[in-house]
């Protein structure tokens, strides 16, 4: 589909297919409305880009995105240190911000277990958290990862590392709020119920 | 249920095609590699997302085509529907019901279900164990859709284990969660196929003794790889993990998981004997008939309704007593659509009734 463009448009239009959710369509549309816009236009979101990749690492403590090396959530002493919640990912984390009721700290796997992706627990940062878990005399380790087979396998693996050591949880999952029971199939109702708790 | 239309586009060597179904057998008739059995595929792959030929769905769709199209218009108790499904060469799958997208393939099933009888089965009795737990597997599907969710589970558990079980040098410590959802996931298959085998054996038992006149009886018996005694949930669980600590060295050496459904067997016997060795093709042809029949009749008493039936390249196979006593069973109930390469060996009231179709090359026209 690019070939016909010249080489310059046909290279952008290339790149920008490489990202993720961006098919030919959507990777034309984008170069040629690229192309019309001025020039600091341009320049802005190529320094966007490069000081993005340049400047953003990992917290030392969580893992987290970070441009310093101790994160916002880490460096902030409103936050109980004692209460961990363990993640996939830093999308998660921006998830999980976003609801505003948790005020402890975080800790981002970087992933789940998955043989079949050649991923052990050696890949993911699980040492670094029993470590912290151990320095920092956690009262609580909340397990927030979803509930995939590789999920499931990471939590039970964290499980038994970490109840040695303190309380570790999982977040429920199951029904959706405002969902119907009817409605839920035998498999989530059974998880649900699984998963229930005292009034 | 009555299968009123079925639309096809780019599917195996149909570009597109549209069949209209009226009475309630319907026989397709052709030379070999015409398309006769690409089209109960299509009504298959409609009925459990599963086609039992087709490893990718690349293979489903017609040479140089990026996607097949497969629409069905269903009459059905309490009300029709139109089932769409799409396929695509990477793989990823539209499925709508009523012209609405569905997520999961839970939602998608059900709408459409038939019990499938090709030459193939006439080979359930002698063949390999993964024959009859694929046989086990599409009844489930079809009997309670939510199993081919579990299944799907268990078979991506099994996979990870695998490939843990395959790393070198392996962390014993690393199994560990892998058992826990291997025997979790697992347990869920072993208590379903247990359920299904005891509701299914009387019912086969009955059919058997009608097809063969009483001359012999039957008995099936679920042999699962974890001895289960009852069907009973910890009891099972127990079992699971006690087999997989007595296989692990073996599982070490073999670099593959050796405990689970995925090696379960199901055990016929006649008289006592075991079919698999003592029984002749006779024998085994109103065995698996009569499995068919316990099927079909399951599936209606568990729907309100009869499924289709889909002979595949069967009918011809069985002699003229059993084409007979199969028209007494399903005729005026049951929507039949059979495949065949002539119709000589027809037991002659078959034809009196039926539509028929001639297939030539991706071609479906009327006789």
């Amino acid at each position: 589909m690019s070939s016909a463009y010249t080489r310059p448009l046909a290279r952008l239009i290339e790149r920008l297919q490489r990202l993720p959710g961006i098919g030919p369509k959507s990777a034309q549309r984008l170069a040629l409305h690229l192309l019309k816009q001025p020039d600091q236009e341009i320049h802005a979101l190529a320094n966007a880009l490069l000081e993005a990749k340049q400047q953003v690492g990992h917290c030392q403590i969580c893992y987290h995105l970070s441009a310093e090396p101790i994160c916002e959530i880490c460096a902030n002493p409103e936050r109980d240190n004692q209460t961990i919640c363990v993640v996939t990912d830093s999308r998660d984390v921006i998830a999980l911000e976003k609801t505003r009721e948790y005020r402890g700290k975080y800790h981002v796997l970087g992933g789940v277990i998955s043989p079949m992706d050649g991923i052990g627990p050696e890949q993911l940062t699980i040492t670094a958290l029993v470590k912290r878990v151990g320095e920092t005399q956690a009262k609580e380790v909340i397990l927030a990862l979803s509930p995939t087979i590789e999920g499931e396998t990471t939590i039970l693996y964290l499980g038994r590392l970490l109840q040695p050591l303190t309380r570790v949880t999982r977040i429920a999952s199951g029904l959706p709020v405002g969902g119907d029971l009817e409605y839920a199939d035998e498999l989530t109702l059974a998880k649900a119920l699984e998963g229930r708790r005292e009034l | 249920m009555y299968l009123h239309h079925l639309h096809l586009w780019h599917f195996r060597n149909y570009t597109e095609q549209a069949i209209t179904f009226s009475g309630n057998q319907t026989i397709l008739l052709g030379d070999n590699a015409q398309g006769k059995s690409n089209l109960i595929e299509a009504i298959l792959l409609l009925a459990t997302l599963h086609s039992p030929r087709a490893q990718r769905d690349g293979d489903l769709i017609q040479t140089n085509q990026a996607m097949a199209r497969l629409q069905a218009d269903v009459e059905r108790q309490p009300d029709p529907a139109q089932l769409t499904l799409t396929l695509r060469a990477s793989g990823r799958r539209t499925l709508a019901v009523n012209q609405q997208t569905q997520r999961r393939q839970v939602d998608f099933l059900g709408y459409l279900r038939a019990v499938f009888f090709s030459c193939l089965d006439l080979e359930l009795v002698r063949g390999g164990p993964g024959q009859r737990r694929e046989w086990l597997d599409q009844t489930l599907v079809q009997l309670e859709p939510l199993y081919s969710q579990l299944l799907q589970e268990y078979q991506r558990v099994l996979r990870q284990r695998n490939a843990l079980l395959r790393q070198e040098p392996l962390t014993p410590a690393h199994l560990t969660p892998w058992n826990d959802l291997l025997i979790q996931t697992g347990t869920r298959l072993i208590r379903r196929r247990f359920r299904l085998l005891e509701r299914l054996a009387p019912l086969a038992q009955t059919w058997h003794q009608r097809i063969s006149q009483a001359a012999e009886a039957l008995e099936i018996t679920y042999a699962p790889c974890v001895p289960v005694p009852e069907n009973d949930h910890e009891v099972i669980r127990a079992q699971f993990q006690r087999q997989l600590e007595v296989k692990l060295p073996a599982e070490l050496a073999q670099k593959t998981t050796l405990v689970g459904p995925h090696r379960d067997e199901v055990q016929f016997r006649l008289n006592g004997h075991p079919a698999r060795t003592y029984a002749s093709q006779g024998q085994q042809r109103t065995l698996v008939l009569a499995l068919k029949m316990a099927e079909l009749e399951l599936l209606e008493t568990i729907l309100g309704e009869p499924p289709l039936l889909l002979l595949d390249d069967v009918l011809a196979e069985l002699d003229l007593k059993r084409q007979q006593q199969l028209l007494t069973i399903i005729s005026e109930r049951v929507q039949t659509i059979i495949t065949t390469t002539d119709l000589e060996r027809f037991y002659p009231p078959w034809l009196a009734g039926a539509q028929q179709f001639q297939v030539v090359q991706g071609q479906v026209i009327p006789r």
